[in-house]
Parts: structure tokens; sequence; C-alpha cells
């Protein structure tokens, strides 16, 4: 019964005190909220932070979340970008997260072909690092729209600017991956050769 | 196709949309085989979208441990609905959504502002209405008070400044008394402004004497003087210059 509301539904039950609407949102929108402070931070600490802080707010601010402005799930992104970018500046360098931490390594492991498994992870490593890289704001967009697969219009609600902001950053923020993985891991993926693009 | 309308084409898809439109929109993929660099970039993309979809793969999995769920629950819990306007961190809220709030908020000033402004103004216009009216209420207001006392010797009425026929400023002066009629005298600042085609005049004057100012001065004449036992005085101005002598005349009533 509840699955079958929206996210916007559920906000408004939990808000009138039913604990299952909370927790039936709690639980559709957490993970990718995890995920977004994930890919930003590179650490699973963070990461569990920003999510509890994120659903914290909602508690107390949920009231001013107006759907006419966008989807709560754009609404939460924007939150938990904030919150990622407060406990960066608190307790993380850049430096620190430029690598994805180790304790994160048995989440990248699959049943598939060990060969393949191996591969695979050297790929997500070596896209992720080049992720992390990234400046900011290159970073979220390529989080929110590449990994999160947001549409550019919830991305651009959730980072607060114009849509074709948002495109043109993804796409700069492209040109520097590619560039970056054709330097750091040419044999990955066939990652080699000149991608410049043809302006002809 | 051309370079740019592929790059334009291109740049309006996510990574995840540009690696279907490879193997589906015909025109792109006609492209990149024709033109080798665009054909180079395509598969870049391509690449990184697989490298995306890895890396999306492996953390797929990856969510809030059950803890978290348990303090933000505790939290619902313990939360009193009715109490939650007081909290904390509004600067956690989306930019879109803190903006939205500034422009609602200066909107809301903006607009009070301009109503304290309107009253403000609205207040000072009535004010200077007021002022420029008990202005001429002291000029007129205090004339008929003069008259009266100095009519009692006269059987007529005294009219105001604002009872007299013309309709440009007209300045209470003084009164004049004389034996058997009263007069109101008013002035004019401009000799010109003696509308001639209503007055009779009853000299005529050389323009280097007549310069001067001259004042109107309403007249009750006795009926006897002017209409020969009709028994109505008769109600007439009279222009009458700086120099005392009568320029023109109009009987009014």
């Amino acid at each position: 019964m509840l699955n079958e509301q929206t996210d916007e539904q559920l906000l408004a039950l939990a808000l009138k005190g039913n604990e299952d609407a909370f927790t039936a949102l709690y639980r559709r929108r957490q993970g990718p909220v995890y995920r977004f402070a994930l890919h930003m931070s590179a650490s699973s600490q963070v990461a569990e932070e920003v999510t509890q802080e994120v659903f914290l707010f909602l508690l107390q601010r949920g009231r001013d979340f107006d759907p006419a402005r966008g989807a709560l799930a754009a609404y939460l992104f924007g939150v938990a970008r904030n919150y990622v970018r407060r406990a960066m500046e608190k307790s993380y360098s850049e430096s620190a997260v430029t690598t994805p931490a180790e304790e994160d390594d048995p989440a990248l492991v699959t049943e598939i072909d060990p060969l393949e498994n191996i591969a695979r992870n050297q790929t997500s490593k070596a896209v992720w690092k080049a992720v992390l890289s990234l400046p900011e704001h290159y970073r979220e967009v390529v989080v929110l729209c590449d990994l999160q697969e947001l549409s550019y219009a919830d991305a651009a609600v959730a980072l607060g600017c114009a849509l074709g902001t948002i495109r043109s950053r993804l796409h700069r923020a492209h040109e520097m991956l590619v560039r970056k993985l054709q330097r750091t891991a040419p044999a990955l993926s066939g990652f080699s050769g000149d991608a410049a693009r043809c302006l002809s | 196709m051309k370079c740019r309308e592929f790059m334009f084409a291109a740049e309006s898809l996510t990574l995840s949309q540009l690696s279907l439109m490879r193997n589906e929109d015909a025109a792109i993929s006609e492209h990149a085989r024709e033109c080798a660099a665009c054909g180079r970039w395509l598969e870049s993309q391509t690449l990184l979208d697989n490298a995306m979809q890895a890396l999306r793969a492996s953390t797929a999995r990856r969510e809030a441990s059950p803890q978290v769920e348990h303090a933000v629950l505790e939290v619902f819990r313990a939360t009193g609905f009715a109490s939650q306007e007081a909290v904390e961190p509004e600067s956690a809220a989306p930019a879109a959504w803190r903006l939205s709030h500034l422009f609602e908020y200066g909107a809301y000033a903006a607009v009070a502002a301009a109503l304290i402004l309107a009253v403000f103004l609205g207040s000072r216009l009535l004010h200077d209405r007021q002022m420029s009216q008990h202005k001429i209420q002291a000029r007129t207001g205090a004339a008929p008070q003069t008259i009266k006392a100095t009519t009692t010797k006269t059987a007529g009425t005294v009219t105001s400044a604002e009872e007299l026929s013309s309709a440009r400023a007209v300045k209470v002066l003084r009164v004049h008394e004389r034996d058997g009629y009263s007069s109101t005298v008013t002035g004019r600042s401009d000799s010109s402004a003696i509308d001639s085609d209503e007055y009779d005049a009853l000299m005529l004057c050389d323009p280097l004497i007549c310069s001067g100012d001259e004042q109107v001065i309403r007249m009750e004449l006795p009926a006897n003087t002017s209409t020969g036992g009709s028994g109505q005085p008769v109600t007439a101005d009279v222009v009458v210059g700086d120099d005392g002598l009568v320029r023109a005349m109009r009987i009014v009533r």
C-alpha cells in the first residue's frame, strides 16, 4: 500500500506522524542518498553521516519542501550535497578522498567471472579515482547524472543552477574524465588515443 | 549530418543515452563512421559510459547501515511535529530553495516598502493639501469677519472672495467702508487679468500711469442710486487702481 505512494505523498503522511510512511520513504531514498555521498566523498563514514543528517533535516524542515519546485529525490540530493560539503570541509581534506578507501573494496566484489570481476573492479576504481579528482562542481554533476542517473532537470533542481549549466558542466567533466583515464589508465577498457572533439 | 550538428546532438544526451543512440540513431552512427575524429570521440564517450556503469554496478548495493535507520526512526518517534519550526539548519536546503525563499522574502519586503512609501507620500500630500487649504481659509476666513465687523453701518451683505465671479486667485486685501454701501476689496497682481469683456471701462488710462496693481471691489449700491426705485440693492464689481481712480465696473446683480 505505502509502496505505491509517491515520495511526496509519503512525506506528507510522515509529517502527520505516520511512522510507516516515513520508514517507507527512508528505505526508498536512503540508498541513493548514501551512494551519492559515497561517490562524492569516497568515505562510507561520511556517507552514513550524511544520510542520517539528510533524513533528520527532512523531519525538521520537511514542511518547507514544495513539490511544485521539483521532485523530492532532487531535493534530498540537494540537501545531501550541502551536508557532503560540510563534512568534507570539516574533517576530510581533498587529498584524503582522491582515492576510494580500501574499506569500500568488498562491495566491489561480485559473483561473476573472477577475471572479469578484477577487470571491472580495476575499471571502477580507476574511474572513481578520476571522478574524485574532478573539481567539486564537475564531480557533482557527474555523480548526479551519470552515477545516480538523474535527469538534467532534476540535477539542476538539486544543484540550484540552470539546465544549460548542468549540460555544459557535464560535457566538460566528461572531457576531463576521458583525458584523466587516458593518462592514468590507458590500458583499462580501451582508453587510449586522441578523443578530442571535432569542430569542423 | 555535420560535425557541429553531431556534437550539438551528442551534448544534449546523457552518457547512457549517447551509447544507446550510437546503435539506434542512423545519422549519429553514420557520421561517426564518416568522421574519424567524431568517431573517436563517440568511442571515448561509450568507454566512459561503460566505466561509469561498472562503477555504478560496483556500488549499487551500498546503502546506509541499519544503525542509521534506527537512529533516524528514534528521532522520528521523539519528534513533536507541532514544534518543528524552531529547529536548525536552513542552510542545508538546496540553493534553489534558499534562493527562492530569499526572493520570496525580498518580494514581501519590497511590497511592504512600497506600501509604507505610498502611505508616507499620501500623508505628505494630504498634509500639504490641508496646509494649503488652511492658508486659503486663513486668508479668506479672516476677511468676512472683518467685513462683518465693518459693515454694521450698512444694510447690505458682504461676500467673500470665493463668491466672486472670477475663478482666478483672488486675495482679499482690505475692506473699504463708505456711507451707504459696503464693499469687499480684492486684489489682482496682474492688471491684464481683468476680463475686459465683462467690465465696462470708465476711463481711458495712460499705460504708463495705469500699470500698477488694481483692486476689484465688490459693492452693494443702494437701489435708488442705479435702478431708480426697484427697491433691490445692486451688487457691482468696481476695478480701482492704486491711484484710487475707478478703471472699470460691472454689474453683478
